[in-house]
């Protein structure tokens, strides 16, 4: 049994019914679940029908939920970095600084690099004092882009601290007449925290690629797009070798239809069904029906038991 | 007869000093090569940090921020002398040159 699983999919196809029915069937079964939204337009405190904020809520005992919130999350790393540099450099260069700085956390990139941080924070930090960790992301492009940082960020940061290296042995050379250069590589704050981001990656890798600790399973509908982006993604996911077991086929129609019209939908979906289990054959595939109304929190409970195969 | 032996053991031990000193360059243009070589090599790692600021995309430019407070004195006069450059090939040829 994974203790972390990723929810992914298309926008619109029921990840977040689906991780929160996931989380629900969980609690159920007495395990203490968190269940985490990182998709920066939240829609768990819709479902639960309360508001969730960027700390834990606990819903019941074995139910907790958290969304984060990316907006906060880098205001609060760039004010710690200001908070640093007051220590360190003149009053004058801060403010030529400022702006870069006030500008930088609505730079691109900047939002997934926050939400990032603080998912490893919430691996590393809660994955001992709860059984299940389940997270609900945002639509593919971006979950794929999330999951493939540390793989991004391994080699830049690697390229990075080559050159700081070998600038400082330079400099060495010049300064003291190349006596204390390995002192001198010690000393320095930014190789110190070049290293310390790179342990960190290397600490997320590690858990993306676990597949005892970690899961990841694409909610979809029969729909030709959503088959065909879910195959795309998880080509990519498995190309970074993060592991994929579970498929969910979400919103299919009821057996006995009568309308002409939605029959000839149920043809199209059977046909489709036939290729989800031939493409996403050896995963697991729940089928989850159409209901007839809006999930609401008092609705989980009747899709909660579908999840009893995932793992 | 020991006498000329020591005279030589100074000889010899004189030249090998100043063949290291020739060769590891303790003479000023080797520390003005290892200078500007210090120089550049200090440029580019920061062209790799802050690149977003010349308006190049940086995949890595939220986490080089907080190097920031460490770097910030050398950012100002690194933007003002990389934004400033009349010509590649000039600055260069100040390798070559005196």
């Amino acid at each position: 049994m994974s203790r972390i699983m990723f929810f992914g999919g298309k926008g619109g196809v029921g990840k977040t019914t689906s991780s929160a029915a996931y989380a629900f069937h969980c609690a159920d079964q007495g395990l203490k679940t968190l269940l985490v939204s990182t998709d920066p337009a939240h829609s768990l405190g819709d479902i639960f029908e309360q508001k969730i904020g960027a700390t834990i809520k606990e819903l019941n005992p074995c139910l907790h939920v958290l969304e984060i919130d990316p907006e906060q999350e880098s205001q609060k790393y760039i004010n710690d970095i200001k908070d640093n540099m007051k220590k360190v450099v003149s009053p004058v260069i801060i403010e030529e600084i400022e702006k870069q700085l006030d500008a930088a956390y609505v730079s691109p990139g900047a939002e997934e690099a926050a939400i990032f941080d603080r998912l490893v924070d919430i691996i590393t930090q809660y994955s001992e004092e709860y059984d299940k960790i389940v997270f609900d992301t945002a639509p593919t492009g971006h979950t794929l882009r999330l999951l493939s940082l540390p793989e991004l960020l391994g080699g830049w940061l690697d390229s990075l601290l080559a050159k700081r290296e070998k600038a400082l042995s330079l400099k060495s050379m010049m300064d003291l007449g190349n006596k204390n250069k390995h002192e001198y590589l010690l000393n320095d704050p930014i190789i110190g925290i070049l290293n310390r981001r790179k342990t960190n990656l290397e600490r997320a890798r590690s858990i993306l690629i676990d597949q005892k600790l970690l899961n990841f399973v694409f909610v979809m509908n029969p729909e030709r797009l959503v088959i065909e982006e879910t195959k795309k993604a998880v080509r990519v996911l498995e190309k970074y070798s993060i592991p994929v077991n579970s498929i969910v086929v979400n919103k299919l129609l009821p057996d006995n239809l009568q309308d002409d019209f939605w029959k000839q939908r149920k043809a199209l979906e059977s046909s489709y069904l036939q290729e989800i289990e031939q493409a996403f054959a050896g995963k697991n595939i729940v089928k989850i029906p159409l209901l007839n109304a809006d999930v609401r929190a008092a609705d989980l409970a009747r899709i909660a038991p579908f999840f009893a195969e995932v793992g | 007869m020991s006498n000329s032996t020591d005279g030589k053991l100074a000889e010899a031990v004189e030249n090998v000093k100043l063949f290291l000193k020739a060769a590891f360059g303790l003479e000023e243009r080797a520390t003005a090569y290892v200078r500007k070589q210090a120089i550049d090599d200090m440029d580019n790692y920061m062209l790799l940090c802050f690149s977003d600021l010349l308006g190049l995309p940086n995949p890595v430019s939220y986490y080089t921020l907080e190097m920031l407070p460490y770097l910030a004195e050398d950012l100002v006069t690194w933007e003002r002398r990389i934004a400033n450059r009349n010509s590649v090939v000039n600055d260069r040829w100040g390798d070559f040159c005196c």
